[in-house]
């Protein structure tokens, strides 16, 4: 695989993606990944195969699921629940109950990505609509090749007026 | 009819019978095997059947039943918008404190609201309110839904078959004879108030003795504050009273001379009109597009589609056939023949939709008329095909819509009901619960 990382003229998402990501692999155990999340404060993290092979994205919003009833979260769940009066004990006996269950339980599979030639503008608009850091991923491959976060396009934007 | 008769002598110069038959057969297999869309086989069945000349666009109309229709649909409006109130979640909750939270009390309680809210409203609806309630009363009890969603699912065909309005099946026969709210209740009412209970006991045996909470657990259930789930109180009271307009509607519908669509699409309007009343034009707008999203339209194509199916194989004389093919067997006996009936439909409605078997068994049991000696010698033959075609849905998870979208919550929670296991248990209880309603009707009719 060979990465071009644009030009001056004409940057792409690897002019600005951040090459080596901290990644998390499916049979990972979701403690893990909770530990990784906390730690770094990380919204998701990308999970690959070992081959490299993006899966998904493990994030926060998958940590908010597993506490949370599944009768709320699944679909056609209930859409407000005022009535419960859950303890933050009651949601750590459901995080429990699934913290040495593999991430892949819990994995995002299918979500928004570039592709490391994917222009400039198009990957900041994509950025923008998916509000969390964007995963690069090579489109013959399908192999993660970078991620790209807020800070990643800031420190460039702000480094390109100097 | 003389216009639709020589329309039928062109059919693209096929027999008639033959022509419809093969469409009806092909639509039904088709509807059967799950591979397209069920509203989409019975559009495009009832579009072969006029343009194949078997019916003219005014009879197809003719077929329609549209007080089936506007009772279905006039209902789903008032529901969609009763339950944005909470009250539903409020009586499941409620009923959850009423027994302190014990899992057995729980599941007895859980059912009766279930069989009692499918009496008064349609079967899919009363699942879709109770099963998420449910599924989040087992999480904080910490025991297993399984045994909580197979009671559900049995009380929800059992309680619909006790009201004209609690199953499809009740309302197309109800329409079709002319049999009021009041007949189905205080026919068929009786013996579902003793399915509910004696469907209890198996369940009870299985599971039911083996279920135990910790104290926290049930302390979980005891500290949800029921109140809190009603969330537009205003609207509660709005609903609660139409609700009960309508059904005193429906208990009245003959002295007051009014068919039940009527009564179910008027409390709609109605219901519509004072929700809205506070709101701006535009709100208006976005709530009425979301209570109309609300409403099945798959289920309400369907219905028109397969209304003219099945008219466009009656007109052609088929049923008629049919229906002299089963007289023929029992010998016009009216005990055999009205028990082969409840038992037919119960494996049938067990393996297929019952919508459609019960859709071409009323034309076929009123073309009976004649030989069983009038419409009063009729009556034991429908509270046959009601209560086989209501009860037969628990024979298995595709026998009633209500059941799949049961199964649906359960997998969707990380519970998922299977089908063998499923049958084992609810084949033999829904034949018991078939062999009591056989009983019922032979000693108070027969």
């Amino acid at each position: 695989m060979t990465i071009t990382t644009g030009t001056d003229s004409h940057p792409t998402a690897s002019t600005i993606m951040h090459p080596h990501p901290k990644v998390l692999h499916p049979t990972d155990k979701i403690s893990t990944g909770v530990r990784y999340i906390m730690k770094y404060r990380y919204r998701r993290l990308p999970v690959v195969d070992d081959e490299g092979r993006f899966m998904g994205v493990f994030g926060v919003n998958c940590l908010l699921r597993l506490v949370l009833p599944r009768a709320v979260v699944m679909d056609k769940g209930l859409d407000s629940v005022p009535f419960v009066r859950d303890s933050l004990a009651d949601l750590h006996r459901r995080l429990q109950a699934v913290e040495d269950e593999p991430v892949s339980l819990c994995m995002r599979d299918e979500m928004v990505r570039v592709s490391p030639d994917t222009p400039l503008l198009e990957t900041l608009l994509t950025l923008h609509k998916t509000r969390a850091s964007l995963p690069v991923v090579d489109p013959d491959s399908g192999k993660l090749v970078g991620v790209i976060s807020y800070f990643d396009v800031g420190e460039k934007i702000l480094a390109a007026g100097d | 009819m003389g216009h639709t008769t020589e329309l039928m002598d062109i059919v693209f110069g096929l027999d008639p019978q033959w022509y419809a038959g093969t469409v009806f057969v092909v639509s039904y297999l088709l509807i059967m095997s799950d591979r397209i869309n069920r509203a989409i086989i019975a559009m495009t069945a009832a579009g072969l059947m006029v343009l194949g000349g078997v019916l003219t666009q005014e009879a197809a109309i003719e077929g329609v039943d549209f007080n089936t229709i506007g009772l279905l649909t006039g209902m789903m409006i008032i529901v969609a918008i009763t339950r944005q109130s909470g009250v539903f979640q409020f009586l499941a909750i409620w009923s959850a404190k009423l027994v302190k939270g014990h899992p057995w009390g729980i599941l007895v309680m859980l059912s009766m609201v279930t069989a009692v809210l499918s009496a008064l409203l349609d079967n899919v609806t009363t699942v879709l309110l109770i099963a998420p309630v449910t599924l989040l009363i087992t999480d904080s009890l910490d025991v297993e839904p399984y045994p909580y969603l197979f009671a559900e699912i049995f009380a929800a065909n059992i309680g619909g078959a006790a009201t004209l309005i609690g199953d499809p099946p009740n309302i197309m026969i109800g329409t079709a004879v002319g049999l009021s709210f009041n007949d189905f209740l205080f026919n068929l009412g009786p013996v579902v108030a003793v399915l509910l209970p004696a469907m209890m006991i198996p369940i009870y045996l299985i599971w039911g003795r083996k279920l135990v909470a910790s104290k926290e657990a049930r302390q979980r259930v005891m500290d949800y504050n029921a109140v809190d789930a009603i969330t537009d109180k205003r609207l509660l009271w709005q609903s609660m009273l139409v609700l009960a307009l309508v059904m005193t509607g429906f208990i009245l519908a003959h002295d007051i001379h009014q068919e039940p669509a009527t009564i179910a699409m008027f409390g709609a309007a109605l219901l519509l009109l004072i929700s809205s009343l506070p709101r701006s034009p535009g709100e208006q707008s976005k709530q009425l597009e979301y209570i109309f999203s609300k409403v099945e339209w798959i289920t309400i194509f369907f219905f028109v589609g397969l209304f003219m199916i099945v008219y466009g194989v009656e007109k052609t004389g088929l049923l008629e056939l049919l229906a002299g093919e089963m007289m023929a067997m029992t010998g016009g006996d009216p005990g055999l023949t009205t028990i082969s009936i409840i038992w037919t439909s119960a494996v049938a409605s067990a393996l297929i939709d019952n919508i459609p078997f019960v859709a071409t068994m009323i034309p076929i049991i009123q073309n009976m008329e004649a030989v069983m000696g009038g419409p009063e010698a009729l009556m034991p033959l429908w509270w046959a095909l009601a209560l086989g075609s209501c009860l037969g849905g628990n024979g298995s998870l595709v026998g009633a819509s209500a059941n799949l979208i049961v199964a649906g919550f359960a997998e969707r929670a990380g519970h998922p009901i299977l089908f063998l296991r499923f049958m084992l248990m609810a084949f033999p209880l829904m034949l018991g619960s078939i062999a009591i309603s056989t009983l019922y009707i032979y000693l108070r009719y027969l």
